[in-house]
């Protein structure tokens, strides 16, 4: 008998479930694994962007009654002078947030390349990767006293006898925006560094003693070698600095805070004096809208060009 | 084409010397060997010959040109690495072909020479796959097609077919055999198989320590090893080894004994030797044979049967472990004892400071 009764519950388990039923129970537990991260997911991302965008199509203090306002505020960003000046203003930034940041850590990486393991390596990591842990608000406190009348730059100008150079350079209507660059650009340049010094690592260096074999030149092997070799980190260098210059917002908050006039005002500023200085809401909404789109327009081709087509 | 000539070659990483004075001459056209363990400083010399490392002292000679401080590219030498070494974003085509853009050459010819080198090495159909769609040994064709294109005076091998498995190795092997003999490039090639090295080479160069241990034919090496180094790395399985004491030295032979083995008379340059003189015995395992009036005994330990000969592992009453490979399937079991004798010209003695006590050829 006991024999028999043990027997029943193990057939049971033999009998196999059948296929749609199987393949709900895989459906449940995936959607269980997936559900909690969604959920954050959602909380954090999803509901803001959708709120945004919602915000976007009406005229509303932030405090009183809302109002259907249609494409009235896209149409606004789009058309006002000062607010296209503002993101040309960010497009410009890319400029100085990308290109010396990529350039000079691509330089850096190349010129170290042979000599990243030991102390010296080390030493250079942490020394090119320092301002990326400084808080921004500190490095915009430091650079405008640089950038100051009688700062640093202007004192290293006098010294070299470039006195007629000297001026205040973040109140200056030419210089303030490439003034502003070049502190993200010194800001982002750890980050770009530390990224392509950590992937020319990774380079097989026989590619390196194969070329010059066959024949090549320290350029060539620039060219042909740690330029494919890095395409990827260059991608992510890229899509990073892009994002820090079009969404810009607390180098120039601290710098400028978007002077003299508008001529250093970015979108991420201009969104936050909207909302709540201007309080139009419904217009940073829009703007904020504007900008995402950009930013995902911009950094498209890049991911296209920099992805891994070994 | 080029040999080569390397007088005293001294590499030395800050206060460690790597490469001890090697002086060696590579003749043009020869296919030289350099083995050794790892560490030997094999790698290390042949990267000091392509460039790809300073020579800390000595000279270097391509041909008659001194290359101590030419650039790698202007050596006149192609390399092909362990790694393959292949740029991994470019084509076939376009890996083969780039030491010939870098030098400017025509497209029209360089076009021709790509072609050349793929059908040589039959891989016109992967002309154009990236390294990353190829197998190891297409890769090493790669490689190879990379070095003949450029048409260099000297092609250096470093350690080509460790990364192949045990099949494609002794094809890729064949194919290098077969492409020095068409080529009749002078070819120096760095492994630890000795293996390779013995079916490869022209010339023979065993380094330990960054010291050249002896340079020869295969044949010579294996036949006559000038000392316990050279007599324990060349040849597989290695030779087997037992301390022995001189019994008595008459003329060109010597007639030794000890615990494990009963008197044996070899042939040997005594002119040094005192009865009770210490020894070490050296005979290879294929220099064996089953026989009841043997001088070695020895209990079998464990018996590797590969079908046309057998393995037998010995543990002789000393505890020296030896080894003996016996022609066809040998009906023996493990624990039963087995007489063993060994061809006197054959085995060969070192005497205390590892060197063979050889007689002149």
């Amino acid at each position: 008998m006991t024999e028999n009764a043990s027997s029943v519950p193990d057939a049971r388990h033999q009998i196999p479930l059948p296929a749609a039923r199987r393949g709900r129970r895989k459906s449940l537990t995936a959607w269980l694994f997936i559900t909690p991260a969604f959920l954050f997911y959602a909380a954090f991302v999803l509901v803001p962007l959708i709120m945004s965008l919602y915000y976007s199509f009406l005229r509303w203090d932030g405090i009183g009654e809302a109002r259907f306002h249609g494409l009235t505020n896209y149409i606004t960003v789009l058309t006002d002078s000062d607010l296209l000046q503002i993101i040309g203003n960010a497009f410009q930034l890319v400029l100085y947030f990308t290109i010396i940041p990529v350039g000079l850590g691509l330089a850096v990486a190349s010129a170290i390349r042979g000599q990243m393991n030991g102390r010296f390596g080390m030493a250079t990591r942490t020394i090119l990767f320092l301002p990326q842990v400084i808080p921004l608000v500190a490095a915009g406190i430091a650079w405008s006293w640089m950038f100051a009348s009688t700062g640093l730059v202007n004192q290293a100008l006098k010294s070299v006898g470039l006195s007629s150079w000297v001026k205040g350079w973040l109140g200056d209507f030419v210089w303030a925006l490439p003034a502003v660059g070049v502190i993200g650009a010194w800001v982002l340049l750890g980050l770009c560094t530390m990224l392509l010094v950590t992937g020319i690592t990774k380079i097989d260096t026989s590619l390196y003693e194969a070329a010059r074999l066959d024949g090549a030149r320290p350029w060539h092997e620039f060219r042909y070698i740690t330029l494919p070799g890095l395409r990827q980190e260059i991608g992510v260098c890229i899509t990073v600095t892009v994002i820090a210059a079009l969404a810009s917002f607390d180098i120039v908050y601290i710098s400028t805070q978007g002077g003299p006039g508008i001529t250093t005002t970015v979108p991420g500023l201009e969104i936050y004096r909207l909302a709540f200085a201007h309080r139009q809401v419904g217009l940073a909404s829009a703007l904020a809208i504007v900008l995402m789109v950009l930013v995902l327009l911009s950094i498209a081709p890049v991911q296209w060009f920099t992805r891994d087509k070994k | 084409m080029a040999g080569l000539s390397l007088k005293s070659l001294h590499k030395t990483y800050g206060k460690v010397e790597v490469i001890k004075g090697v002086d060696l001459e590579i003749e043009d056209g020869e296919f030289v060997v350099f083995v050794g363990p790892s560490g030997c400083g094999k790698s290390t010399l042949l990267r000091m010959i392509a460039g790809l490392e300073d020579i800390t002292g000595g000279e270097l000679y391509i041909g008659d040109k001194l290359c101590n401080d030419v650039e790698p590219r202007d050596r006149s030498i192609a390399m092909v690495f362990q790694s393959y070494a292949l740029y991994p974003h470019m084509t076939v085509y376009d890996n083969v072909g780039f030491g010939l853009k870098l030098a400017k050459t025509p497209k029209d010819v360089r076009d021709q020479k790509i072609r050349e080198a793929a059908r040589i090495l039959k891989m016109e159909h992967l002309l154009d796959r990236k390294p990353g769609q190829l197998s190891g040994g297409q890769r090493q064709r790669v490689a190879i097609g990379r070095a003949i294109v450029r048409q260099p005076e000297v092609f250096l091998f470093d350690e080509p077919l460790s990364n192949l498995d045990a099949a494609l190795r002794v094809d890729t092997r064949m194919e290098i055999a077969k492409l020095h003999a068409d080529l009749g490039a002078t070819m120096i090639y760095v492994t630890h198989d000795q293996v390779e090295a013995m079916t490869l080479a022209d010339k023979i160069v065993v380094l330990d320590a960054g010291v050249v241990q002896q340079v020869g034919s295969p044949i010579e090496l294996y036949q006559r090893p000038q000392n316990l180094f050279v007599a324990g790395f060349i040849g597989s399985p290695k030779m087997n080894f037992v301390e022995v004491a001189v019994e008595a030295v008459d003329g060109d032979t010597v007639t030794v004994a000890s615990k494990d083995v009963a008197s044996l008379r070899i042939p040997a340059n005594s002119t040094s030797l005192n009865i009770g003189d210490k020894l070490t015995l050296g005979i290879r395992p294929h220099d064996l044979l089953p026989a009841s009036n043997g001088a070695i005994v020895g209990r079998v330990s464990l018996v590797e049967r590969l079908g046309n000969e057998t393995i037998v592992n010995l543990e002789l009453s000393s505890g020296a472990a030896w080894l003996a490979v016996l022609e066809g399937d040998q009906p023996l079991r493990i624990g039963e004892s087995l007489i063993l004798s060994a061809e006197p010209q054959k085995a060969i003695l070192f005497d205390r400071n590892g060197l063979a006590l050889l007689r002149a050829a």
